[in-house]
């Protein structure tokens, strides 16, 4: 369904001159600034997958998305999705391909929701019956009708998300890139988003590329993940082994009430293996727990008997941060 | 897609901007006013000019008149439909582009109806110079009514090659991003320059208004035939010439920065 080979992408910029006439000397000028953005990326994807695309701030993952879709053109390197190459025959391949930036709508800003949909289907060539048994499936998958006559500008993030997708699906694409679909949203808005998405990847059978910086997008929604950092694919594969790579410990601060007793025998205990103390104050415990093997109410419950709980405090380990120690070993 | 799918998307997306900007009622009236006061207070320069020095070198008031009545039509033609063209800096600026690219379009296409202006204060002003000016010289003989269709002709040529100055300058936005300083110089200042008869320029700069930045073929070259007689009607298809060179010259090198577009940051 898509397929990248070897893709480069290096971005020059004439260094900008100040003071008068700075664009004209812009214009002339041969000094230029090169980043290397995506430097040899290559992978396939196949039809009816959901891959989750993530890396730091910076690391390419919206340079290749823009790549794929079309939108830049690649130092070097090919582009195939659907079987078409976007850079040749870019109206061909975009008629195939949904397209969602969650930093930018594509909707028409100052008319009614309602009224973008028949722009596009009037653009995608997409038949009245057709547009109209599509929306209202989607209307009822995303809550649509609570603002369909309302202005573009006037929705909240996540109506705007959700009325951005439904738009992006609206000529039945059988390929859909969403750019930070969840970004900004709040946590009611990302579940209706994610069973969106799951529903056009299960049942539709749609294949998905998203890219994101919730953890959670990617766990719920994606069969497999590709991670790029500066420039490079560092890792691809399926979720359950990235999370062995990456399992990161939370640390967990513990604040008791009074006095409080530690098992000395704590490392031979059954639930020995669930978490380690790494560090003792004068009322307050530190614990490491990797939470994909223990719940948090599990340690409440062990520690609990530790002493009274006063308060708790968790630290989740910073997902890009993970990522980032992740590709530097 | 069928050419008339094409043309019933093409009008349904200059209703939608035509739609946007009556959201904003009292910017649109604004502006519409404010638009309208310009075009009072450049005619007024030009009437000034024109009473003061009457003749321009051999050019009657009539026919300066007319240079700069042709000019403003033609811009106010082009301005009308690709009005956005000239605004690509805001586009690359913003990243807005990119939206552009996603559609099953071409991107002119989906560029050019993003703002479609109602110029009516242009339209009055220009129309209002060039009646003035072909009566004027109806009533001396100097022209005959054929000068009307040869007239309408030259107007639609001249927003050809306007529009295709205006896609090139803006195509260098692609590597340049920014691109207003190049647009005042090949824009505003030759379109300027060009509402006066060309022979008042020094050689070099008659040439360059011909040659690179061919606003001469507008108004000016093709006047000489419609007004004086000079030259000979071949004129008139060599202007048609010059604006189909000029808009696939640029239309190709539109092609061409697509390829370089950068997009922003996200």
């Amino acid at each position: 369904m898509i397929e990248a080979r070897n893709l480069y992408k290096e971005f020059k910029t004439p260094v900008v001159r100040e003071g008068r006439f700075s664009g004209i000397r812009t214009l002339f000028s041969r000094e230029y600034r090169h980043k290397e953005a995506v430097c040899g990326i290559s992978f396939q994807v196949e039809r009816g997958e959901s891959v989750g695309y993530i890396g730091p701030n910076g690391a390419g993952k919206s340079t290749t998305i823009k790549m794929l879709t079309g939108i830049l053109h690649p130092t070097s390197g090919e582009v195939s999705v659907g079987g078409l190459n976007p850079h040749k025959d870019r109206r061909k391949a975009v008629r195939q391909l949904g397209v969602v930036f969650g930093q930018r709508s594509q909707l028409w800003w100052d008319l009614p929701v309602k009224d973008s949909y028949d722009i596009l289907a009037q653009m995608y060539d997409v038949s009245p019956a057709d547009k109209n048994q599509r929306l209202n499936q989607f209307a009822e998958l995303l809550d649509l009708n609570e603002f369909w006559e309302t202005p573009v500008r006037k929705l909240s993030l996540g109506q705007r998300m959700r009325a951005d997708i439904a738009a992006a699906m609206l000529h039945d694409p059988e390929l859909l890139f969403l750019d930070e679909p969840t970004i900004g949203l709040d946590v009611h808005a990302k579940v209706n988003i994610r069973q969106f998405l799951r529903t056009l990847n299960q049942d539709f059978g749609k294949t998905i590329l998203l890219t994101t910086h919730d953890m959670d997008d990617i766990e719920q929604l994606c069969n497999r993940v590709m991670v790029i950092d500066h420039g490079q694919l560092t890792y691809d594969g399926t979720i359950p082994s990235l999370r062995e790579m990456i399992g990161l410990p939370t640390s967990i601060r513990i604040k008791f009430r009074g006095a409080y007793h530690v098992p000395e025998d704590l490392d031979r205990r059954a639930h020995s293996h669930l978490f380690r103390v790494t560090g003792m104050e004068d009322d307050t415990v530190m614990i490491e727990a990797n939470r994909t093997e223990v719940s948090t109410m599990e340690i409440i419950r062990i520690v609990g008997t530790w002493g009274e709980i006063d308060d708790i405090a968790m630290e989740e380990p910073e997902f890009e941060e993970v990522i980032r120690s992740y590709s530097a070993s | 897609m069928k050419l008339k799918s094409w043309l019933t998307l093409y009008r349904l997306l200059i209703r939608t901007s035509i739609r946007s900007r009556m959201q904003y009622k009292f910017n649109f009236l604004l502006a519409a006013v404010l638009a309208a006061l310009i075009q009072i207070s450049e005619f007024l320069m030009v009437a000034i000019v024109l009473h003061k020095f009457g003749a321009i070198q051999g050019w009657s008031i009539y026919e300066v008149g007319y240079l700069f009545a042709v000019m403003t039509l033609s811009k106010t033609l082009y301005r009308t439909f690709a009005d956005e063209v000239h605004h690509l800096e805001k586009y690359l600026v913003s990243g807005d582009f990119d939206q552009l690219l996603t559609r099953p379009m071409p991107v002119l296409l989906a560029l050019m109806p993003q703002n479609f202006r109602i110029m009516l204060g242009e339209v009055l002003q220009g129309g209002f110079i060039l009646c003035w000016s072909l009566g004027g010289m109806m009533k001396g003989g100097q022209v005959s009514w054929t000068a009307v269709p040869s007239t309408l002709f030259i107007i639609g040529t001249g927003a050809v090659i306007l529009f295709s100055i205006g896609l090139a300058t803006a195509t260098i936005g692609f590597w340049t991003t920014r691109i207003g300083e190049l647009q005042t110089f090949t824009e505003d200042a030759a379109r300027t320059a060009a509402q006066y008869p060309l022979s008042i320029y020094p050689k070099w700069m008659s040439s360059l208004l011909l040659i690179v930045i061919p606003v001469g073929f507008v108004n000016y070259i093709p006047s000489l035939y419609i007004l004086r007689g000079e030259l000979g009607a071949w004129v008139l298809a060599a202007s048609a010439g010059v604006a189909i060179v000029c808009l696939a010259a640029s239309l190709r090198f539109w092609r061409f920065g697509i390829t370089k577009y950068q997009s922003t940051g996200s």
